[in-house]
């Protein structure tokens, strides 16, 4: 089974592990912890509430369906990049900020390790998939308001079963496909 | 020889198009003039007529023609800054 290193296990991250659990061996690579608003659009239990989301995870999808994780409860820098993304066939960035975005971006390109990309903007009003050749890393997040509100739910889960969806795609034909996805949910390839 | 594209705007969770193509090659500012223009007036198709749109902070990506899209594409649209 192929391997995929998924980085952030917020949003996008803890529900594309969630759609990807029957297609590739896991890794999750987080440094936060889960919070009580997390619960409200995350793959998040209350179960995991303090603790770090990587290990959060990986309880709650051992514990439903028997799953092992590789978990990295770190923070990714551009200094222990090689520690947490090697190895990996593919790599999905579901980050929420451009600085560690970019070292994912540069990890990728100079290691030729394929890397797709998910971004939501603020107010579940349009989301992304996208492949790292054509990725433009947006910045702009810091004090903007997140994706945390209960109703952008469903929108977020449209956008991370894309993610799997592509993922999927990829490991199984090699085929790399792009999505811009408005809030209808339906995709537009680029 | 410029290419013209078709203009996809999605903006407040709304999704449409610009009703002329542009050249694939105008400068981001330029297109996002255009939309903001379009947005004002009420002609995107499948958007009402937004009197203060406002596209600062809008992203402009182009994708070429491809072997299942015979023409280029633009799409404006908001930040993508979270994951």
């Amino acid at each position: 089974m192929k391997k995929v290193t998924i980085i952030g296990a917020g949003a996008l991250g803890s529900h594309t592990a969630m759609f990807l659990r029957n297609a590739a061996s896991l890794t999750v690579v987080d440094y936060d912890k889960v919070e009580f608003k997390n619960l409200a659009s995350q793959f998040h239990v209350k179960q995991g509430l303090g603790k770090n989301k990587t290990q959060a995870l990986s309880g709650t999808l051992q514990l439903l369906w028997g799953l092992r994780v590789e978990t990295f409860p770190q923070k990714l820098v551009t200094n222990n990049a090689e520690q947490l993304l090697s190895g990996a066939d593919l790599l999905i960035d579901c980050l929420d900020n451009g600085t560690a975005r970019r070292v994912v971006q540069a990890y990728a390109r100079e290691h030729k390790v394929p890397c797709l990309h998910g971004a939501l903007a603020a107010n579940g009003i349009f989301g992304q998939v996208v492949w790292d050749e054509v990725f433009k890393v947006d910045d702009g997040g810091e004090g903007a308001p997140t994706c945390e509100d209960e109703n952008f739910l469903p929108f977020i889960a449209i956008v991370s079963a894309y993610l799997a969806r592509m993922a999927q795609e990829f490991l199984t034909t090699g085929k790399k496909v792009s999505l811009w996805i408005p809030p209808s949910g339906a995709s537009l390839k680029m | 020889m410029n290419m013209e594209a078709k203009v996809i705007v999605t903006y407040a969770g709304q999704t449409g198009d610009l009703p002329m193509p542009v050249d694939y090659d105008a400068s981001d500012a330029d297109i996002r003039r255009w939309v903001t223009e379009s947005l004002v007036t009420g002609s995107v198709t499948g958007i009402g007529a937004v009197p203060d749109a406002d596209l600062t902070d809008f992203i402009v990506d182009r994708s070429e023609a491809n072997t299942e899209r015979a023409y280029p594409l633009i799409l404006c649209r908001p930040k993508t800054a979270f994951g």
